[in-house]
């Protein structure tokens, strides 16, 4: 790639307007802190560039840049509409950097809630697929027991999993294990579902390839069935990984004293509107972190496809 | 007892269908005897995939049965190794892991090691030793004849039954490969040749190959007739096709392969 490509590109005039509309006088009444928005922006660039000198890849670079330019657009005119002109409620909508600089100020309370918070989806989820991955490949080799099992499933995870947070409630004595309780069964549908589809559809061709070679019913199991049935299973697992943070954070919400949900839900309740955004965000991050991870680990194991 | 190594016997294949059954074979009678190179030639759909289907171990037959050494064919089993006529590797192995995984069924005392080493040999005498890493997917549909081949030929079993293995390869590759087979049929000694069930389309090829021809008919599949190959071993390529008998031969076994077509249109000759 030429130095041109890499380094100018429209992304660099968007972090350009950035910076110079901040030097607009700020028209709101309220605090507004534009020195976190600026600090925080001018590290964003920084990785830009150094990213710029790292990625390889001419497609992954644009990408890259283009996300930021999106970011940097839409810092703009959130300061534009907040800081600068005060076209919205300053209490309902507050500027960047008053929850850039909250978020500053929060941090080891927002770590704890985050770690919190992937700590029960993580518990929950590796039950699930624990559970859910062997018993699957167990009831889906048996083409008669599978089809049974696919209407039950069927009608098992049509079942919203939150009404399940009650009944978890009054059976389990902590919050947490309620929670785990709940990401587990709301987990558990999918993938056991999306598991037994996959064995009961192994192309047929490759059964019969691995019975002339005289595959043993073990290794037919865990070295055929199971990476045959793979990307089945992970459409189960994304389903259910997804499900388990709505879920988590309308539990947390409901009657737990940590986690994100709490956090926002406990602010928004005082009406501290910059703390409620910057938990919405911060759980808009959380939440991409986490599923950006496991489709990596995703994409590694299902290399072999085309 | 029969003393050939495989028996196969009034042999019926349907397919079972909504309505009706299709039957694909009707009455299919033939002996393969032991270290015998044998070749089934027919129209496309006469059944021979069919046919060896049975012999595979992953088709029942209606009626009739196939003995292999004096025992009934119940499924599958590790004195025969098969190349079908979709390659049918694993797509989640690498080329290399698929021969190597083929080996360890049937040779259980190698190593990981041992087994990877057999591996890398049987992919380099099909010239795959630069493409031992990439998976199915990223290989040509040739590249995964080839290495189908290769992990059939790595298992070293009695028994070979390959269904139009060369098709997808170019002259230099089919030729080369060939002989590949036919060496490791021979083998060290010709005490133990190995029995090879071979589909194919290419009469030179089958000529070439075989002890025996076996020519089906279409609809339903049945033995039109059985030849016996006239040509001496070691057979040289150029020098048996410049042959007078050859001719000849060829083109009896040609009008046997296209004697129901040939039928159909009105007994013209068919311009090939
Ligand atoms: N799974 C199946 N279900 C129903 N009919 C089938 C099935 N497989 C094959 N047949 C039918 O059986 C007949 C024989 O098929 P087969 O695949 O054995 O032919 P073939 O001789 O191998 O043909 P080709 O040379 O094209 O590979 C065909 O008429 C085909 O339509
Ligand atoms: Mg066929």
């Amino acid at each position: 790639m030429t130095i041109k490509a890499r380094f100018l590109r429209m992304t660099h005039i968007f972090f350009t307007i950035l910076m110079l509309i901040q030097l607009l006088p700020d028209k709101s009444q309220k605090e507004v802190c534009t020195s976190s928005l600026i600090v925080f922006a001018i590290v964003a660039e920084a990785v830009v560039i150094i990213l710029s000198f790292l990625i390889k890849r001419k497609e992954s670079l644009s990408l890259t840049l283009d996300i930021f330019g999106f970011i940097y657009v839409f810092l703009t005119v959130w300061t534009l509409v907040t800081a600068k002109f005060d076209l919205l409620n300053d209490l309902l909508f507050p500027a960047p950097g008053k929850v850039i600089s909250q978020f500053a100020e929060d941090k080891t309370v927002i770590l704890t809630n985050i770690k919190s918070s992937v700590g029960i989806i993580i518990q929950g989820f590796l039950l699930a697929v624990v559970a859910a991955i062997p018993l699957g490949l167990l009831i889906g080799l048996n083409a008669r027991l599978g089809n049974a099992a696919s209407y039950l499933t069927k009608f098992f995870s049509s079942i919203p999993p939150i009404v399940y947070i009650p009944y978890g409630i009054a059976l389990l004595p902590t919050f947490r294990s309620v929670s785990i309780f709940v990401i587990f069964l709301a987990s558990f549908w999918p993938i056991f579902a999306g598991t037994m589809s996959g064995v009961l559809n192994v192309d047929k061709k490759i059964v019969d390839s691995a019975k002339v070679l005289n595959v043993k019913k073990p290794a037919m199991l865990t070295s055929v069935i199971l990476p045959a049935s793979l990307p089945q299973i992970f459409l189960g697992c994304n389903q259910g990984l997804s499900v388990s943070f709505i879920l988590l954070t309308s539990a947390e919400m409901i009657g737990a004293r940590d986690g994100m949900g709490y956090y926002v839900k406990y602010y928004s309740d005082f009406g501290d509107y910059t703390r409620t955004i910057t938990g919405l965000l911060v759980i808009g991050i959380v939440v991409i972190a986490v599923t950006f991870l496991f489709n990596r680990f995703q994409q590694y194991l299902l290399r072999w496809r085309k | 007892m029969s003393t050939s190594k495989i028996e196969i016997r009034n042999l019926t294949v349907d397919y079972i269908e909504k309505k009706k059954n299709f039957t694909a074979l009707k009455n299919v009678s033939f002996p393969i005897n032991d270290g015998e190179f044998v070749s089934i030639i027919g129209a496309s759909g006469c059944g021979k995939s069919t046919l060896l289907s049975v012999l595979e171990g992953i088709n029942k037959p209606a009626e009739g049965e196939v003995l292999i050494d004096g025992e009934k064919v119940n499924g599958t089993g590790s004195n025969r190794s098969v190349v079908f006529q979709h390659y049918s590797l694993f797509p989640w192995m690498t080329t290399r892991k698929n021969v190597a995984f083929g080996i360890q069924q049937v040779r259980k005392e190698l190593s990981r090691t041992q087994r990877l080493q057999v591996a890398d040999e049987f992919l380099d005498k099909v010239g795959l030793s630069e493409f031992r890493n990439k998976y199915p997917s990223q290989l040509s549909g040739g590249m995964q004849q080839r290495a189908a081949i290769a992990r059939a030929l790595a298992m070293d079993t009695e028994i070979l039954l390959m269904d139009e293995p060369f098709s997808a390869l170019d002259a230099k590759n089919r030729i080369a490969l060939q002989e590949l087979l036919l060496k490791l049929w021979e083998g060290e000694n010709s005490e133990n040749k190995k029995t090879v069930v071979f589909v194919t389309h290419d009469i030179d090829e089958a000529i070439f190959l075989s002890d025996k021809i076996v020519v089906l008919t279409s609809h339903p599949g049945t033995v039109y007739d059985i030849v016996a190959v006239p040509f001496e071993r070691p057979r040289n390529r150029e020098e048996l096709i410049a042959r007078k008998d050859y001719a000849a031969f060829r083109s009896r076994l040609l009008s046997m392969f296209y004697h129901d077509i040939v039928d159909r249109i009105g007994g013209n000759e068919v311009v090939l």
